[in-house]
């Protein structure tokens, strides 16, 4: 005998110890581990900088200043295009995750021009473990983003795929899961938007 | 859903009728693509008895080299081909198999193979839920888990070999990819990064899901303190995995980085044939660092699992209540804070400041404390109980043998001064083999022994079990303890025919290497009976039939895994959830044998808690 549970019966049964649901609280555990990931990588910094006497201070590009602004308005935009979702404004999620999309594009292009700042002024990946180090955080940042940009391509296509449905729509309303997941995609957004903002600062004080 | 519902409502009314409603399972979703936790658990375990044969089988052939240094095997030569030319293991391969040995172990067998295997089975049994939070991502743990075991068995069968530049991946010779400097530094040494990359990332999915079920899916009445200690240990491995893993992930990241497009984190000034390499500034001791953040706790994420699994088979073996219940949870939780401040101890030699090595002392002396109460709790836990002498039990003994010698050594071994001496000699061999590695695979034998009829439905055979036990506990100390003696051998050495004082240890190696062919072949008997039994095994007595459903309990446990029926169920349980009334440890109380925790308490009862 085999009763099948779908994910979705199995996952309403309850959440009532923490209030939390278990997949939110898994998404925490991650961001938990994905801040050990960056607290290594800019540890790793701090100890270079501290014991390599040939550590060659550089001028943060004022690009990755402009990105910054970049990610905090995808933080906004997304978290916006979530309020409307919850009051079933649809239209108006629609166009607020696609100028998020964009905002976080215009992130990762920002970066590349950092980056082709960062060489132009001679400091390539193994100029000095000064620069390397500014390369490989910011790449490995890049990823995290890259990866939250396709996750959030696949709720704009379905979004806009299916906007003249008026079953999607109202399955939109009363359907908990896809909102978990909206709210999933939206904290991953802020959490990984917050990264950058503490590697901004983190960086803005070491490269001096 | 609908249809699932459906399905659901029909065995209630038609209950005979049940085999026309197998729900739209194919092979692909049964097996292969399955995001049952029950199922996933066995792909754990089958993955990781293959690998645990793999990696026992290079340690018996670099146990040949080192028993007898100047033999030959011409048999060797048939099937490793131009690594053992003329029967005689090479130096490159020899150091291969030395490194795969270790990674294998540590990584593949050990972690993935124990936590996955049991966190897997009994996370959602036991605390009383579905699944897991997430049963995909749960799937997909298991896919890049062996995604990393394919890429790791595919670095055996390229041209260089793979990586031999010991398990714990140390540049400089690690950071360059010249093969002339080692073979094992080219291509393999880039599978094994990859390998590890993908395992990081399976152990990272599988941790984030063992802590959201066990802290979120708990079934109604089952607050923090009536959990097994099982679930204690593999959710506080799971917190040590995903808070460490992301750094050896990080040291991982820039030594590719290194490797592939000649940055200098880790390389400085080095010189090859006379030529000065562009590297500067980077240091190795720093990936030092970035590894033992993740090694050092490595070693609780591969004994603390087993350390719960022992702590249940011990209690329902012996028919008694766990010693020191909450002693033993705040243990843990002692080890897993600890676990993260201690790593330098692995680097006393680096040329670490002394007074910071003095620091990693007092941290690493101080786990005694901890492993020390567990220890007395268990022996409290057997005390005068009334003791099966079943193998799962008998394994679960041993691990507690074990794991006071070879902790024992650990208190030597802690000390900075000490450390001087016994840096890198056959006593560290030893020690971290008998504690850590020795111990975790008895905890898991026990574990396989006991929980195999909630895996199969059948139990395992019994006599072949005891031979194994017998065979593995004779022989894992015949191997390990002569080693203690071995004064200032060197580990890791091809040979020592150059060092007459060592000459007189040949008598030792050659022994311990007979007994380590001895164990291998038992551990042999072990699969046989593994797979054996699955098909042929003793079928689980059926104690009563409910709704079509049959019911068995074969230990007499009081936990949550044997409420449900003994066929494989999606969703576990054919009804609701059962409630938990009580603690898990509620044996030879009130003049019964065992009272399961969902039985609700007789009037006047006084709950243990």
């Amino acid at each position: 005998m085999n009763v099948t549970l779908t994910e979705k019966e199995i996952l309403q049964e309850k959440t009532e110890y923490t209030g939390v649901h278990p997949q939110k609280f898994a998404l925490w555990i991650a961001m938990a581990s994905m801040t050990m990931f960056f607290a290594a990588l800019t540890s790793a910094l701090l100890v270079k900088k501290g014991d390599y006497r040939s550590w060659e201070g550089f001028t943060l590009p004022t690009v990755f200043l402009f990105s910054t602004f970049a990610v905090i308005g995808v933080s906004v935009c997304i978290h916006a295009a979530l309020l409307s979702y919850r009051k079933s404004k649809f239209a108006q999620f629609r166009w607020l995750m696609f100028f998020s999309f964009l905002l976080g594009c215009l992130f990762l292009m920002l970066q590349l021009k950092g980056w082709s700042v960062l060489q132009a002024v001679g400091m390539t990946l193994t100029e000095n473990l000064s620069g390397s180090f500014l390369y490989v955080i910011t790449a490995a940042h890049g990823v995290h983003i890259a990866v939250g940009l396709l996750v959030m391509l696949v709720f704009i296509v379905n979004a806009f795929k299916n906007r003249k449905d008026p079953i999607y729509e109202l399955r939109d309303i009363i359907n908990p899961k896809r909102q978990l997941h909206l709210e999933l995609l939206v904290s991953f957004w802020h959490y990984i938007d917050a990264v950058w903002v503490y590697l901004y600062i983190f960086f803005f004080l070491n490269y001096r | 859903m609908e249809t699932a519902t459906a399905a659901h409502t029909d065995h209630h009314a038609d209950v005979h009728g049940h085999e026309e409603h197998h729900h739209e399972e194919t092979f692909l979703t049964k097996y292969i693509f399955s995001q049952d936790h029950k199922m996933i658990s066995k792909q754990f375990l089958i993955t990781g008895i293959f690998w645990g044969i793999v990696g026992g089988l290079l340690s018996v052939l670099f146990r040949l080299q080192l028993g007898w240094p100047n033999e030959t095997f011409p048999f060797l030569e048939s099937f490793l081909g131009k690594w053992a030319e003329g029967g005689k293991i090479s130096q490159e391969f020899y150091y291969a198999l030395v490194t795969m040995h270790g990674t294998i172990l540590v990584f593949f067998v050990l972690t993935g193979g124990l936590s996955g295997t049991f966190a897997n089975l009994l996370i959602p049994y036991q605390v009383g839920s579905r699944d897991m939070a997430s049963p995909f991502i749960n799937m997909l743990s298991y896919w890049f888990f062996l995604g990393a075991g394919v890429v790791m068995f595919f670095s055996f069968f390229i041209q260089t070999g793979p990586a031999s530049g010991g398990w714990t991946a140390y540049p400089p010779i690690n950071g360059l990819r010249d093969t002339a400097v080692n073979l094992g530094s080219g291509l393999g040494f880039d599978l094994w990064i990859l390998g590890m990359t993908l395992f990081i990332v399976s152990a990272l999915l599988g941790g984030l899901n063992y802590i959201a079920t066990v802290l979120n899916m708990r079934t109604k009445g089952m607050n923090m303190f009536r959990l097994p200690l099982t679930i204690w240990a593999l959710m506080f491995t799971a917190v040590i995995g995903v808070l460490s893993f992301p750094a050896l992930l990080a040291g991982c990241v820039l030594l590719e980085f290194d490797r592939l497009l000649d940055t200098s984190f880790y390389l400085n000034n080095i010189i090859i044939n006379g030529n000065l390499l562009g590297y500067k500034g980077g240091s190795p001791i720093l990936f030092q660092h970035l590894f033992w953040f993740l090694g050092h706790p490595e070693v609780y994420i591969i004994i603390l699992p087993a350390m719960g699994l022992v702590s249940e088979v011990l209690s329902t073996h012996s028919r008694k209540p766990v010693f020191g219940y909450k002693a033993m949870v705040f243990s843990i939780l002692a080890i897993l804070v600890l676990s993260f401040i201690v790593w330098a101890h692995h680097m006393f030699v680096t040329g670490l400041n002394p007074n910071l090595g003095a620091i990693f002392t007092l941290f690493t002396l101080l786990i005694a404390i901890p492993s020390a109460i567990k220890v007395f709790n268990w022996i409290g836990t057997v005390w005068r109980g009334k003791v099966r002498l079943s193998t799962a039990n008998l394994f679960a003994i041993g691990f507690v043998s074990m794991f006071i010698s070879g902790g024992l050594t650990g208190i030597i071994l802690g000390n900075s001064a000490i450390d001087i001496q016994l840096h890198d000699t056959m006593f560290v061999v030893a020690h971290f083999h008998i504690v850590m590695g020795v111990s975790a695979f008895f905890g898991m034998f026990a574990g396989v022994y006991n929980w195999f009829p909630r895996l199969y439905g059948r139990y395992m055979n019994e006599t072949l079990g005891l031979i194994h036990f017998y065979v593995t506990l004779i022989g894992a100390y015949a191997i390990f303890f002569p080693m203690h003696f071995m004064t200032g051998l060197p580990r890791r050495y091809y040979t020592y025919a150059n060092f007459e004082t060592f000459n007189n240890f040949n008598f030792l190696a050659e022994f311990i290497s007979i007994a380590a062919i001895i164990v291998f072949l038992g551990q042999v008997l072990f699969v046989i009976n593994f797979f054996y039994s699955i098909f042929k095994g003793r079928r689980v007595e059926v104690e009563k039939t409910v709704d079509g459903y049959d019911y068995g309990n074969p230990w007499g446990t009081t936990t949550l895994e044997w409420s449900s029926p003994i066929e494989r169920l999606h969703g576990n349980w054919p009804g609701d959830i059962p409630a938990v009334h009580r603690w898990p440890y509620d044996y030879s109380v009130n003049g019964r044998e065992y009272i399961p925790q969902t039985e609700a308490l007789k009037p006047g009862e006084v709950p243990h808690e």
